[in-house]
């Protein structure tokens, strides 16, 4: 420990400071979007009101009329639902199955599972588009937005339920096992009050997913489900005029998801690295 | 029952609903690779549906393969992702490294440095190409205005004015062309991916050996060796894992080269891939195996690594 103590006077200023100077920089962008966002659209594009200028929440109060927020965001909301929902009713027994009663095979589904993961999506754009459009009618609607973001996610979802449930003792299962509670008790009374913790960051993380994707959620969508990707990518504002509004429509629309992130920031390495990495 | 029945029930919704979404799109993005298949034809109207009678052999890979774009879009994809990889890796060891000991303030570092990971695709290419790159309107205009003027100002000095006066004016460079939004997309992906880096090597710092740091330290060994010798052979695992989760991730690229560079000639596979869906379906689908062929290179490697740590 003496060693360690030893430190220098001179790097013990230093380098917090360059952290911090570090991360400041680094939430810039961030901070930029949010501050443009009290800025009238004339405003955001004048240098000499770089930072002196009235701030106004113009901006905010007029979304609905500038850009018809709300059903952007009220689709965001239903389809992220919904599919987080739909990937944990499926996730979870799957991975219950897998944790407490693996077969010589459980090893390669997961991996399987993975492997969905990993085809690139530009490589199925038109058979999605055909089928959706031309076959089963589909196209355009929250029940198609909701199935695809679940099965993007599905294999993280079960995944990281994975990692979480094998830290359970096999032994409190088989406990309840022996009292003759239902696979369905088990797992109701026993697994998510236990694993609770886990089952709740792997539901944020997809959340978080569902509502950040970007590719489908736009191919896929015209304007009854269209989300606030589909919003902002069609509202791209190449000539700078609107600045202002185009900036609280983006706080508005990455804000909670942020958020929402500063308290999964553990549980997204195991997410991410799908429990290579704890 | 039996006791193996209730397990396999419980996977078999799971297992169906993925086999159905890869299998279905995939097995049709094949069939469509081998045969000819437009969507808008005056001259050949049989080859604006689907049939087997239009069957084209390789045709359709022959043509893919030999087209300017496929070359220039496999190209930029890589290096695009390649930059991408390198830069997020050498930022997030600097980064994981700055924030692993404990100082004021180190949650909220964490939180800022953490951030854009959560900021929208859609949001972040927006937010980048114009309030902070446009040569005009953003940021970029005006740091490179602020300069100009330093400088002017500068060249009032009675000695050093001499020297400022030789200085030429500096125009902003715009990221709106072909190769400089290529820039432009790596700059805002790195952004946004650097946390992930930093939360990875940040996790696996924290597991580092301290007895043996201590130990090296008590022998003499200075920083610059302990970090050679003991934190990046125990970084390496992670260091993979994120340059190949990262190469999945980044090689199906989208939002941000649709918002970059719509229309001025920077693309990458997958977007190349958009442009022929737009009518030549048979090409679309065979540059959709060939990117679905270079995303399994990466993918059989990530596969055995995670693989191999499952069971323990």
């Amino acid at each position: 420990m003496a060693a360690v103590a030893q430190k220098s006077k001179f790097g013990h200023i230093f380098w917090p400071v360059l952290a911090w100077v570090v991360a400041l920089i680094f939430f810039f962008p961030i901070f930029w979007l949010v501050f443009t966002s009290f800025k009238t659209d004339a405003d955001a594009v004048k240098p000499e009101f770089l930072f002196t200028f009235k701030p106004t929440l113009d901006n905010y109060l007029n979304m609905t009329e500038n850009y018809d927020y709300w059903r952007f965001a009220i689709n965001s909301v239903i389809t992220s639902t919904f599919a987080t929902t739909l990937a944990l009713v499926v996730g979870v027994p799957a991975a219950y199955a897998m944790a407490f009663n693996p077969s010589r095979h459980t090893k390669d589904i997961l991996v399987w599972m993975l492997s969905t993961k990993m085809l690139p999506a530009a490589a199925v754009l038109y058979p999605m588009t055909f089928l959706t459009k031309n076959f089963l009618g589909i196209y355009d609607t929250h029940f198609l937005v909701i199935l695809v973001l679940c099965l993007i996610n599905l294999p993280i979802v079960i995944w990281m339920l994975f990692t979480y449930f094998k830290e359970i003792p096999k032994e409190i299962i088989e406990a309840g096992k022996m009292d003759g509670v239902s696979t369905w008790g088990e797992i109701k009374d026993i697994l998510i009050p236990l694993a609770w913790g886990g089952v709740a960051s792997t539901a944020l993380l997809c959340f978080i997913f569902c509502w950040n994707e970007a590719y489908w959620t736009v191919r896929l969508t015209t304007t009854e489900a269209a989300t606030l990707s589909k919003l902002i990518e069609g509202n791209r504002a190449p000539e700078g005029l609107f600045f202002g509004r185009l900036s609280a429509v983006s706080t508005a629309a990455v804000g909670p998801i942020v958020v929402l992130g500063w308290f999964c920031q553990k549980q997204l390495v195991r997410g991410l690295t799908f429990g290579a990495v704890k | 029952m039996s006791k193996r029945t209730l397990p396999r029930l419980l996977q078999t919704p799971a297992v169906i609903l993925l086999l159905v979404w890869m299998l279905v799109p995939l097995g049709m993005t094949l069939y469509f690779s081998f045969i000819r298949y437009v969507l808008n034809s005056l001259r050949r109207p049989e080859w604006t549906s689907p049939s087997i009678s239009n069957w084209r052999g390789f045709g359709n890979y022959e043509y893919v393969y030999n087209s300017k774009d496929f070359w220039f879009a496999l190209q930029n994809s890589l290096f695009i992702v390649g930059s991408i990889l390198v830069l997020t890796v050498i930022l997030g060891l600097a980064f994981a490294m700055l924030v692993n000991r404990s100082f004021p303030g180190r949650g909220i570092v964490r939180v800022l440095l953490i951030s854009p990971f959560f900021v929208m695709p859609a949001v972040n290419a927006v937010l980048w190409i114009n309030m902070i790159l446009d040569p005009v309107l953003g940021l970029n205009g005006l740091a490179v205005e602020g300069i100009n003027a330093a400088v002017k100002g500068l060249q009032d000095f009675p000695i050093l004015g001499a020297f400022f006066s030789l200085w030429p004016e500096i125009e902003p460079i715009s990221f709106r062309a072909t190769q400089t939004s290529a820039y432009a997309v790596i700059m805002m992906v790195t952004w946004q991916w650097t946390p992930f880096a930093v939360l990875i090597f940040m996790t696996s710092l924290q597991s580092e050996d301290e007895q043996q740091k201590e130990a090296a330290i008590l022998d003499g060994a200075n920083a610059w060796s302990r970090f050679r010798n003991l934190t990046i052979p125990h970084l390496a695992r992670p260091i993979a894992i994120v340059v190949m989760i990262q190469s999945i991730f980044h090689l199906s690229l989208y939002a941000e080269i649709e918002i970059v560079s719509r229309g001025n000639g920077n693309k990458n596979l997958p977007y190349l891939i958009g442009e022929f869906t737009s009518n030549n379906i048979g090409a679309a689908s065979a540059a959709g195996i060939f990117a679905v062929i270079l995303a399994n290179i990466v993918a059989i490697f990530l596969l055995r690594m995670v693989g191999k740590n499952l069971m323990d």
